[in-house]
C-alpha cells in the first residue's frame, strides 16, 4: 500500500477552544455544580441565621458572631494567625469547598476514563491543565457570588448593619474571585497527582484549602506580610481595608502559581502514566 | 509503510516486569490480532501505543513517526478496556463530547453517520449509564472511530457484543481496511470472530510476543484432520493408531486423524476392519487450537 498519509495538528486556540467548550457543558451539566453554589449559599446564611437564636431548652441566647454582614465576606483586616474565629470564617471558606468540588469535577475525569479518550488523541497535557483550571476557577467565582448573595440575603432578614467602605469591599470580592484561579490550579494539580486516589486528592484539597499551614507559619513567624506570596496569604489580604494593591497583589500572587501548578501539573502528567 | 512499528518495548509495573523486549510490526491497511491470556501485555502495550502509559525502554513508530508525535495521534481511534463516557450524558452528548475534543468540524453529521453505522442512532437520547453492556461497547467502538481514524486501536471490543454487533463489527472493520483507509489492532479472546477479519496475528506471552503471522501463513501451519464417529469407538481408535501416525480424540467426541490422504482412505480401511463409520468429516485446525496448541508447547 503505497497510500500517503497527511498529518493536521489543530493549533493552541483551537484545541484551548474545544477542550474549554466540553468542560463548561460538562460543568453545567453535572448537578454537583450546582450543589455546591447552593452549599456556598446556605453557609454564610446559617452562620448569620443562627446567631443570636434563642435555645428553646435552656432560654440561653446563642452568641451574635457578626454584627455586620461583610464581616461574612472578608476580615476587617489581614489576619493570617486565627485569633478569632469571626476573622476566621469568611468567603475564603469557598476555597475549602470549592476543593472538593474541584476534585469530584477532576477525579471524574480518571473515573470515568474519559481521560483515555482525551490522551489518546492529540491533547496537549498543558491544554487540560489550563482547561480544567479555567473551567474550575470559574466554578469558585460563581460560588463566591452564591456565598455574596446568602450573606446579603441573610444580612437582610437578620437586619446585621451593612455600613463599609465600599470600594474596599469591592476591591477585596474581586481579590478573593482573582484568587480563585490559583486555587482552582492548585487543587487540579493535585488531582493530577493524587489522580489514581480519589480519597486522597480530596483529603489533600480540603486539607490545603483550610491555610492551615500558613496560619501555622504565622503563629511562628508573626502576622508578616511576606505570607501574601502564598494564595491563603493573599486570599486573607483581601480583606475590608483592602486597596489597588492588594488586588494587583491577589491577580499576581494568583498568577504566578497558577503558572507553577499548570507547569507542574503538565510536566508530571507528560512523564508518567496517565491511566 | 508500517502502521506500528514497536522494536524492543519494556515496560515495568514496579517489580512486575510487564513487557519485555516485545517487537511487534502492523503493516499499513492490515487487521492485526493480537492474542494471549489475560495478563500478558496486550492492553499494557496498547496502552503505550495511545501513549497512555510511558515505556521504560524501546522505541514505538506509528506511520514511521515517532508514537508521541502529536501530529500522528490525531489519527488515532481507540477504544482501550471501556468507553470513556460520562454515565450520566446522553450517548449523544458523549459522542458530541468526544467530537468536540477531536476537532471535528460538522460534529453533528459526523455523530449521527458513526451512530447509524453502530445501529445505534435508535440509542442516541439514552443516558449512557442506562445503555446495556453491548450498546456500552458499540458506543466504545462509534468513539473510536470519530474523526477517520488512520489506525483503530481496539482492546478486547467483541466483549459483550451480541451476534448482530459481531456482525456489525466484522463489516466494519474489514470495510475500513479493504477500502485502505485504516489499519487496525485488535485485541481479543474470541478468536472465532478474530479469525474471521484478521489478516496479521500476533501471539503474546509473559510480555513478548512469540509468533507473529499473517493469515495466510497460519492457514498453512494448521494441519488438516479427517475427524470420524463410529459404532465401537474404542476398537476404532485402536486402528487408527496402528496405521496413522498423528490421531487424538476430540472434545467434540470425534476421533481425529492428522495428514491422512483423504476420508475415503480413512473410511476404506476402517471398513475392511470390520468398522463402520457412522459419521466423518474433513477441516482444518482453527485459530483457537493452534493457539491452544502452541501454548502448551511453550509452557513445556
Amino acid at each position: 500500500m503505497t497510500k500517503e498519509i497527511s498529518f493536521k495538528s489543530p493549533g493552541f486556540s483551537q484545541r484551548i477552544k474545544s477542550m474549554l467548550g466540553v468542560d463548561f457543558y460538562r460543568l453545567f451539566h453535572t448537578p454537583m455544580f450546582y450543589i455546591f453554589l447552593a452549599i456556598a449559599a446556605i453557609i454564610p446564611a446559617m452562620i448569620i441565621g443562627t446567631g443570636g437564636m434563642k435555645n428553646a431548652q435552656t432560654g440561653e441566647i446563642s452568641p451574635q458572631l457578626y454584627t455586620n454582614v461583610w464581616h461574612i465576606i472578608a476580615a476587617t483586616k489581614p489576619l493570617y494567625v486565627v485569633s478569632d474565629i469571626s476573622q476566621y470564617a469568611n468567603m475564603n471558606m469557598v476555597f475549602i469547598f470549592g476543593g472538593i468540588m474541584v476534585s469530584v469535577f477532576v477525579g471524574h475525569d480518571y473515573k470515568s476514563g474519559y481521560v483515555k479518550q482525551l490522551f489518546t488523541t492529540h491533547s496537549k497535557k498543558q491544554d487540560y491543565m489550563i482547561s480544567k483550571t479555567v473551567t474550575c476557577a470559574f466554578a469558585i467565582v460563581c460560588m463566591c457570588i452564591t456565598y455574596l448573595l446568602g450573606a446579603v440575603l441573610a444580612g437582610l432578614l437578620k437586619g446585621l448593619s451593612f455600613e463599609v467602605n465600599y470600594a474596599s469591599l469591592f476591591l477585596a470580592i474581586l481579590g478573593k474571585m482573582a484568587m480563585s484561579l490559583g486555587w482552582a490550579s492548585l487543587y487540579t494539580f493535585l488531582n493530577v497527582i493524587f489522580r489514581k486516589y480519589f480519597g486522597i486528592s480530596i483529603a489533600s484539597s480540603f486539607f490545603l484549602g483550610t491555610g492551615i499551614l500558613i496560619i501555622g507559619a504565622a503563629s511562628i513567624m508573626g502576622n508578616s506580610s511576606s505570607l501574601n506570596i502564598f494564595l491563603y496569604g493573599s486570599s486573607v489580604y483581601a480583606c475590608l481595608s483592602s486597596s489597588v494593591q492588594t488586588l494587583v497583589t491577589c491577580i499576581g500572587c494568583s498568577m504566578l502559581w497558577t503558572f507553577i501548578y499548570n507547569v507542574a501539573g503538565s510536566v508530571i502528567l507528560s512523564k508518567s502514566d496517565v491511566y | 509503510m508500517n502502521a506500528i512499528e514497536i522494536r524492543n518495548l519494556k515496560k515495568n509495573f514496579g517489580i512486575k516486569r510487564a513487557l519485555s523486549d516485545l517487537d511487534l510490526t502492523v503493516p499499513e491497511g492490515s487487521i492485526y490480532g493480537l492474542i494471549g491470556e489475560n495478563g500478558c501485555g496486550k492492553t499494557t502495550t496498547e496502552k503505550i501505543i495511545c501513549g497512555l502509559l510511558g515505556a521504560d525502554g524501546g522505541s514505538v513508530k506509528l506511520f514511521g513517526k515517532s508514537h508521541t508525535d502529536e501530529e500522528t495521534r490525531a489519527k488515532i481511534g481507540a477504544l482501550i478496556e471501556a468507553p470513556g463516557c460520562f454515565p450520566n450524558l446522553s450517548v449523544w452528548n458523549n459522542m458530541m463530547i468526544q467530537a468536540d475534543n477531536l476537532g471535528i468540524e460538522n460534529a453533528e453529521e459526523e455523530v449521527v453517520k458513526i451512530l447509524k453505522t453502530v445501529r445505534m442512532e435508535g440509542a442516541a437520547g439514552n443516558k449512557y449509564k442506562n445503555c446495556s453492556l453491548g450498546m456500552k461497547q458499540r458506543i466504545g467502538i462509534a468513539m473510536a472511530l470519530l474523526g477517520n481514524p488512520e489506525l483503530l486501536i481496539l482492546d478486547e471490543p467483541l466483549n459483550g457484543l451480541d451476534a448482530d454487533g459481531m456482525r456489525i463489527m466484522r463489516e466494519i472493520l474489514t470495510d475500513l481496511t479493504q477500502k485502505g483507509e485504516c489499519s487496525v489492532l485488535i485485541s481479543s479472546h474470541i478468536l472465532g470472530e478474530l479469525e474471521k477479519i484478521a489478516t496479521h496475528y500476533g501471539i503474546m506471552r509473559n510480555g513478548k510476543i512469540i509468533r507473529e503471522m499473517t493469515a495466510r501463513e497460519l492457514e498453512e501451519n494448521c494441519r488438516t484432520y479427517v475427524a470420524v464417529r463410529a459404532g465401537d469407538m474404542s476398537q476404532t481408535k485402536t486402528l487408527l493408531e496402528l496405521r496413522y501416525m498423528h490421531t487424538d480424540e476430540s472434545e467434540d467426541g470425534y476421533l481425529r486423524v492428522y495428514d491422512a490422504f483423504s476420508p475415503e482412505d480413512v473410511v476404506s480401511y476402517l471398513y475392511k476392519n470390520g468398522i463402520t463409520v457412522t459419521e466423518i468429516k474433513s477441516d482444518k485446525i482453527g485459530l483457537e487450537e493452534y493457539y491452544i496448541d502452541l501454548m502448551s508447547e511453550v509452557s513445556k
